[in-house]
């Protein structure tokens, strides 16, 4: 941070420059020397503010046209209907919202049955992730040497590649795939899923849940371990002093110093599981039937699969209602923030 | 912490930096170049077509000096993505492989295909099989479905031309493990969708496990179209199968006929084979071909794939999908469709050259080689010779054609639909009565009228 606030020319300008300061850090009396010698620094900073510039210029203007052109575009595409090539939209004004939330009978159950699916996502991924994050960080965080060697084991789902991943897990749950076999072994045949875990219309959508959060608990742990890393010794010194065990200073004191750290968890997680949707096109494609069919799947598919049909500006439509409802999301939880803060 | 840079070096670096940006945004225009006029490029969604198209291309570059370079792209939804990412970036081959009269059509609606109207002689188009010579052409029904504003096709004209066709065959074949069926006392091909259940149940018994059936019922529609269709069409016969999709309530999906097709199509639900519902096509194949399960139901094109997956042609049984004995249309026919085309795209910068080698393609004995290099079933007619040259298993198959034009299930008639019909929610709708038991007969036709009528509705 110190080399941006260097770097800024209009916190250079209300400073007295270094050079000119006197032996007590007093601004040198007289100006002849002392002037020229101020000139020749403001100059060095316009050169480096010049330079910064021209640095950062590739990536605003990335933003620009990468960022800001196609969120403008995007916007304007989900009052159309087009197919992404035809040389001309058609303006609809607000009939694709209308269409995806209540309108049209084609759509809108399936946004309806989409959403409730996102919803249970949302509600399990996050408590899930936070479950499970919470305890590894805090069983991690009283490793000693190990900690390095288990970090980088917790945190090897998140650096695997996401789409072999995922292949990796439909094989796992299929009828004969590991999970049952395992079952099997445990003398828990009863739980065995004979139709494979993503093939029961009833355990498709928790399996879902489970595979989604076993993506994210690692960059959750790693930021819970950063809290617990960050807390004061000496409280937990003063609670064991109290006569708190580990299981009461654990849940009176860490959790609530680490709740930030929940809070941004949680945000995360509510936003990948509201958006998200490469886990079930991979995985399931929505089905068996449509029974994990997510917000985010239907809007894909309604912009890439639907063999050229018109249907960009509902697809963009319902990626502005997503937006729209990860803002509130994101307001909520910044309330909340500041409210425990 | 401060490093100490001098001007030369930050002007250079501002210069580099300047550069980079502007490269960046030149990065994203960009479109491909005219190339090379000695090379063509094709895309296929059929990994099992490959080899035989290069062979193909091979004699076509001793021929003419041309080469083609061949690349597949698999399964179809990552087919359909790469095309239309590859159409916005400028960066389409010459010639592609599409689903005919659907695709094909949908991609000259939105200007990715070139228009071949005029440009394919008669001398060419009667090489192929007479019922798909004009496979690829817009008629009167196509134009018709292009009518509403939020159809596909919208913005075709009536006579344009999106493709020629190139494999031949239909939906609804059954293949059979040969081994699985003697083992369970089954020797000969079902004749009536009775006999088929029951062998189904004699293998399922035999091996409740691997003695199934399977089918890639991940990809929605499958069931619908491989099964119910042509189950419903032979129950019901032609006008009452079509009336299902109609408004009539009375005779549509939810009516006395929908239900009693529904509990026909439901018999076949104890013996899925397990997990079937989350296998695309490919896998539902590959369980087939490593034994997984005694059936499989396909198309005509299937065998090419069991092929690619190690089955011998003769260790599996091929029979169209039988017809119920008391059924409207006992000896029900499967119609053969037009499959796949090819088609010229309108960015293809050698469009001579490579309307040459679709040409080529339909030579009769380019066609008869590409069968026997693929074991799918060209759309060149190939005469006297076509029955050595595919073989018994391909041959039997071809003989599920053959019926009167009353008794035979055309797959691609869709007139009788609603406009904007889209089959794969349909589809859905039915996995939850098999093979996921969360519906009945009944309500699963109500819940398909509400469906279908819901296109009516929308229909414009």
């Amino acid at each position: 941070m110190a080399g941006s606030r260097s770097a800024a020319p209009g916190a250079a300008a209300g400073r007295v420059p270094s050079g000119c300061q006197g032996p007590l850090g007093r601004p040198a009396p007289g100006g002849g020397p002392a002037s020229a010698a101020g000139r020749a620094a403001r100059a060095g900073r316009r050169r480096e503010a010049l330079t910064g510039y021209a640095f950062t210029a590739p990536a605003v203007l990335l933003f620009c046209v990468m960022g800001l052109y196609t969120v403008g575009y995007g916007l304007t595409l989900s009052f159309a209907q087009w197919n992404g090539f035809t040389p001309h939209w058609t303006w609809v004004g607000l009939d694709n919202y209308a269409d995806v939330l209540w309108r049209d009978p084609r759509y809108a159950p399936r946004v309806h049955h989409a959403a409730l699916n996102t919803l249970w996502v949302m509600i399990g991924v996050p408590l899930l992730t936070v479950a499970a994050a919470f305890p590894l960080a805090v069983l991690l965080n009283r490793a000693g040497r190990m900690q390095a060697v288990l970090r980088s084991v917790y945190f090897l789902p998140y650096v695997t590649s996401g789409v072999a991943v995922f292949f990796a897990w439909t094989y796992i749950l299929q009828p004969d795939g590991a999970v049952n076999a395992l079952l099997g072994q445990l003398g828990l045949g009863s739980l065995r899923q004979p139709q494979g875990w993503l093939g029961n219309p009833d355990t498709a959508l928790p399996t879902m849940i489970v595979v989604s959060a076993w993506g994210a608990v690692p960059v959750a742990m790693l930021l819970y371990l950063t809290g617990l890393q960050g807390i004061d010794r000496s409280l937990l010194e003063a609670a064991q002093l109290d006569g708190a065990g580990w299981w009461r200073s654990t849940a009176s004191v860490v959790w609530p110093l680490v709740r930030p750290i929940t809070s941004i968890v949680v945000l995360l997680n509510l936003r990948d599981s509201l958006q998200g949707f490469q886990t079930f096109l991979v995985m399931t494609d929505g089905g068996p039937g449509d029974h994990t069919n997510v917000l985010g799947l239907e809007a894909y598919r309604l912009a890439f699969l639907k063999e050229l049909a018109p249907t960009l500006g509902l697809a963009s439509a319902l990626g502005w209602l997503l937006f729209a409802a990860a803002l509130i999301l994101a307001l909520v939880n910044l309330r909340a923030l500041r409210s425990t803060t | 912490m401060r490093i100490a840079v001098s001007g030369k070096v930050r002007c250079a670096a501002a210069v580099v930096a300047a550069a980079l940006s502007l490269t960046s945004l030149s990065a994203c225009g960009g479109s491909s170049g005219p190339g090379d006029a000695a090379t063509l490029e094709m895309w296929t969604f059929k990994q099992s077509h490959v080899a035989a198209l290069r062979n193909a291309a091979e004699e076509f570059r001793k021929q003419t000096g041309i080469s083609v370079r061949v690349e597949a792209y698999t399964p179809d939804d990552a087919y359909t993505t790469k095309v239309q990412s590859a159409a916005k970036t400028h960066d389409l081959p010459d010639v592609l492989e599409t689903h005919s009269d659907g695709e094909d059509m949908s991609l000259g609606a939105a200007g990715i295909a070139a228009d071949l109207r005029g440009l394919v002689p008669a001398a060419w188009s009667d090489r192929f099989e007479q019922a798909v010579r004009t496979s690829g052409t817009v008629t009167d029904q196509k134009l018709r479905e292009s009518q509403p504003k939020d159809s596909k096709l919208h913005g075709v004209r009536k006579g344009q031309r999106f493709s020629v066709p190139f494999t031949t065959g239909t939906f609804g074949i059954v293949y059979a493990n040969k081994r699985m069926l003697a083992d369970a006392g089954v020797t000969r091909a079902p004749a009536t969708w009775e006999e088929f259940l029951h062998a189904l149940g004699r293998t399922h018994a035999e091996d409740p496990v691997r003695g199934g059936i399977s089918l890639g019922l991940k990809v929605k529609a499958t069931g619908l179209t491989w099964v119910l269709q042509p189950l419903a069409f032979a129950q019901l016969g032609k006008e009452r199968y079509e009336a299902l999709f109609g408004r009539d309530a009375s005779r549509n999906f939810a009516s006395p006929d929908g239900t009693r097709v529904l509990s026909m199509y439901d018999r076949l639900t104890p013996y899925w084979m397990p997990g079937t519902q989350s296998l695309t096509i490919d896998e539902a194949d590959q369980a087939f071909a490593q034994g997984k399960s005694a059936f499989d139901v396909g198309g005509t094109f299937t065998l090419a794939f069991l092929r690619q997956n190690g089955v011998k042609a003769d260790d599996v049984l091929a029979f169209g999908l039988p017809a119920p004995e008391r059924g409207a249309v006992p000896h029900r026919a499967l119609g053969p469709l037009a499959l796949t085309g090819l088609t010229l795209t309108s960015t293809s910068a050698h469009p001579d050259n490579a309307r040459k080698w679709m040409e080529f393609l339909s030579g009769q004995k380019v066609a008869a080689r590409f069968a026997k290099d693929s074991a799918d079933l060209p759309a060149t007619a190939l005469g006297a010779e076509g029955v050595k040259v595919l073989g018994p298993t391909l041959g039997s198959m071809i003989d599920s054609f053959d019926g009167a034009p009353g008794d035979t299930y055309d797959p691609s008639l869709n007139d009788f639909r609603p406009p904007g019909y889209d089959q794969d929610p349909v589809g859905e709708v039915l996995a939850d009565l098999t093979p996921l038991r969360k519906s009945t007969p009944a309500a699963t036709g109500q819940d398909m009228r509400k469906l279908i009528d819901s296109y009516w509705a929308e229909s414009k």
